[in-house]
């Protein structure tokens, strides 16, 4: 038998490999925590966990199926869906989701909330971004996680995206990153990519619930126009004037912007347009995910504080009040959940068809504002569910 | 001195002593001042970060991958050589025309797929035999190559950069052809005569055609062309006609065509060569990958955020100043990159200035540019490969079109309140 000499490269080369292997290991364990979901304690109001497959059961299995928490009053009244996670580099909204879900016992009518909508999103990261895969906040019961996914669908799931991304519905053309961004792909359809499946699973719940309201949560980087504001389709016009009225008072200033008719593929416009939903779309300020921030970390998905934005401010080049102290999600959630509720009000004030919708005892901004969302983030309150 | 400056310095030291002294290959030394970025902001060797940034170019990888096979198939099976001698023979008398249409021809896949990688790889490499031919030196061949497919990527209908500026503030990519058409042409125009035209006006035609292989275009007739007209059928066909035809993707277009062309003209060993050829692009496939990690730690660290706040720092006119040289500059990372992380915040800034769709248009047009710039040069690298020159001899000849380019994009960026009409 042959025996083989070892050489100096062969042990470079084996040293090489060994190194490699070592990462791949390493790498992919941290990959793979991303799919583990971050608890969520149903509060007392919600009265039934769906899935979204139960609507469409083309996406049962997938990593695109997600929770619906309902929270039905009992009491007949409408009904809104309130969409949190449609990107989940944009966390107040996601968190807010939350919040109504562990906090929010209706009165009347029913809310449906979607933390997750984009699930697959929550399982990656945008490349470039540097962006963290999870922040924490502490609450009197213990510390939380959660995690900062991406603004798109996850590669695994759909790959790989054309150079140009055909918005299918309107033949609208936008750069093919957008193909994997379901607030692109609406009203979705049957036989689309997986995104755009998604959208359509989306689009058929609130068609079968015959969904009264629909308002979906985001946030925006500081330097974009669109921000802290809301953003309503013509039918929803009304609605939105006047829960903008009841968040001025409130206490909470808030923009008013129609949905633009030649920007497709977004809830505001195509749930408008292809359901009888009235659809909103809310933004907040969120420094962690533009592009002018200084060093990424998950302290700065939190507190929204960074140098960079604040120095922008100055030169005049925001779209929005940028304080040294940041903007944090203590009052980025704030907004968000003054806003479902005052367009809850809002549509029982303007004396809409299907009678009042009452969320209840619901946090108010100022209380929020005083307190921060970690109070009401107590994984220890009495009355809540295992995650 | 602000630490995100400090970072930066250190990851441009780093980059540049390993690529400049120690002669590393450009990868390498990218992800040396990644790392060294990484220590000095206190991130640690953040794995997980510098893996993900490989990813970023993972796209642009498959489509020069699979372009260097279509490339190695065409120009093995005899259909380059036969392409050539039609376009020489035929428009030999009228030089100028000539060299203008064979700039749109480059120009041609950049405006379809919105690649300038996809253009040099694609009818660069069939054209670049061709202009060699008539006289033109390799050099100023591979600057023809280059600026042509720059201009096809910034013209319509496909420009990438002004996708990512529009998406970026939620603006309709919608209206860009006019204020597009307008920069793009003449500087096309303008590029290939300047570069090529002195060399051909007095051509010898017998002279050529005893350099030209007429004999395979006999041999093979019309077939030997199957490859590139499915490359170009397909490539129209899913863009402009997406509701019946499904996006196949650049990649998987350019594998149909090259296995296409297998059977249409010339056999060769398709292993070996196509080896050879991969052979020869794994440098720059590796300079993309080695791009995307640097730019996950410029943003992990905030050096990212330091470069485009002190850019929006510095008043209209220092503006205008940085989005003619910072915009480019960034190209040396990606063009792609530069559009969405300074061409954003820029049209914001200029907003007020004139028509948005104009600005935004000349932004994309400037960030196009950047293929040019060393050390990536995607557009550069692959011109001076295809006339087989390293690339800085090709850049040098780059030069004059490039400036004139960036003049004729501020130019039309400081007027793009008159400019209103072509959107």
């Amino acid at each position: 038998m042959k025996k083989i000499k070892l050489e100096k490269h062969h042990l470079i080369t084996a040293g090489l490999l060994v190194l490699c292997a070592a990462c791949i290991v390493s790498l992919s364990v941290q990959f793979l925590s991303m799919r583990e979901e971050e608890p969520i304690y149903p509060g007392p109001g919600v009265t039934s966990v769906e899935m979204l497959s139960d609507y469409y059961p083309d996406l049962a299995g997938s990593n695109g199926d997600t929770k619906i928490y309902v929270l039905d009053s009992g009491v007949e009244g409408p009904s809104m869906l309130v969409l949190g996670g449609t990107h989940p580099n944009e966390p107040s909204g996601f968190i807010t989701a939350v919040l109504l879900i562990e906090n929010c016992e209706p009165q009347a009518g029913t809310l449906y909330v979607i933390p997750r909508t984009n699930h697959s999103a929550f399982t990656c990261n945008d490349p470039q971004e540097g962006s963290p895969m999870r922040f924490t906040i502490e609450t009197p019961g213990g510390e939380r996680w959660f995690r900062f996914g991406s603004r798109a669908t996850n590669p695994v799931d759909q790959w790989p995206d054309p150079e140009v991304y055909v918005h299918a519905s309107s033949s609208q053309r936008l750069s093919g990153s957008e193909t994997r961004n379901i607030n692109r792909a609406y009203p979705g359809r049957t036989n689309g990519n997986f995104t755009e499946r998604l959208a359509y699973g989306i689009t058929e719940f609130i068609r079968q619930n015959d969904i009264t309201i629909t308002v979906d949560l985001h946030e925006a980087s500081p330097e974009y126009p669109t921000i802290n504001a809301m953003v309503a389709h013509e039918d929803a016009m009304l609605l939105a004037s006047q829960a903008s009225i009841n968040m001025q008072i409130e206490g909470m200033n808030i923009g008013l912007e129609p949905s633009p008719t030649n920007l497709h593929g977004l809830t505001h416009r195509e749930l408008g347009d292809y359901t009888d939903t009235l659809a909103l779309l809310m933004e907040t300020a969120n420094a962690s995910q533009g592009r002018l921030h200084g060093k990424m970390t998950p302290e700065l998905v939190v507190t929204g504080q960074d140098k960079y934005y604040y120095r922008a401010g100055l030169y005049g080049a925001l779209y929005v009040d940028f304080p040294e102290t940041g903007i944090p999600l203590d009052v980025r959630c704030a907004r968000h959940l003054t806003g479902v509720v005052q367009i809850a009000n809002a549509y029982g004030e303007i004396g809409g068809e299907k009678g009042i919708l009452d969320l209840g005892d619901v946090p108010s901004y100022s209380e929020i504002i005083d307190t921060g969302i970690a109070v009401y983030l107590d994984p220890t309150i009495d009355g809540w569910g295992e995650s | 001195m602000d630490i995100e400056f400090i970072v930066l310095l250190s990851m441009l030291a780093v980059f540049l002593l390993g690529n400049f002294l120690l002669k590393l290959p450009v990868s390498l030394s990218m992800i040396a001042g990644a790392i060294v970025g990484a220590l000095v902001g206190g991130e640690g060797i953040p794995l997980r970060h510098l893996f993900e940034g490989t990813f970023t170019y993972i796209d642009t990888i498959l489509i020069i991958a699979t372009a260097m096979i279509f490339m190695t198939v065409i120009q093995e099976s005899g259909a380059l050589e036969a392409l050539n001698a039609a376009i020489v023979t035929r428009f030999y008398k009228k030089p100028a025309i000539m060299l203008i249409l064979l700039m749109f021809m480059i120009m041609f896949p950049g405006m379809i797929t919105g690649s300038s990688t996809a253009a040099v790889l694609s009818a660069g490499a069939l054209v670049a035999p061709a202009l060699i031919l008539i006289g033109i030196p390799k050099a100023n061949a591979g600057a023809i190559l280059a600026i042509g497919s720059i201009m096809g990527m910034a013209a319509p209908p496909v420009n990438i950069p002004a996708m990512l500026i529009s998406g970026g503030v939620d603006m309709p990519y919608i209206g860009f052809e006019g204020p597009l058409f307008l920069v793009t042409i003449p500087c096309a125009v303008f590029a290939v005569l300047f570069l090529g035209l002195r060399y051909c006006k007095n051509l010898e035609i017998d002279k050529i055609k005893a350099e030209l292989n007429l004999e395979i275009g006999r041999k093979y007739g019309l077939k030997l062309y199957i490859p590139i007209v499915v490359l170009f059928v397909l490539m129209v066909t899913t863009r402009l006609l997406p509701s019946v035809m499904p996006a196949l993707g650049t990649p998987l277009i350019f594998l149909i065509s090259a296995v296409i062309g297998l059977f249409t003209g010339r056999k060769f060993a398709v292993v070996e060569k196509c080896s050879e050829s991969m052979k020869t692009t794994i440098p720059v496939l590796g300079k993309l990958m080695g791009v995307g990690m640097f730019i996950q730690i410029l943003t992990l660290t905030g050096a990212r955020g330091w470069i485009v706040v002190s850019c929006l720092g510095l008043g209209l006119t220092l503006l205008y100043a940085a989005v003619c040289i910072v915009m480019p500059a960034f190209g040396a990372v990606s063009s792609y990159g530069a559009a969405t992380v300074m061409g954003v915040p820029f049209l914001l800034v200029l907003l007020d200035t004139g028509d948005q769709v104009v600005i935004a248009a000349m932004l994309s047009f400037i960030c196009c540019l950047g293929d040019l710039m060393p050390p990536t040069a995607l557009a550069g690298n692959y011109a001076a490969q295809i006339v087989g020159l390293k690339y800085r001899y090709v850049l040098k000849h780059c030069v004059v079109p490039f400036l004139v380019c960036v003049g004729v994009g501020l130019i039309c960026l400081l007027k793009a309140g008159s400019l209103g009409f072509l959107t």
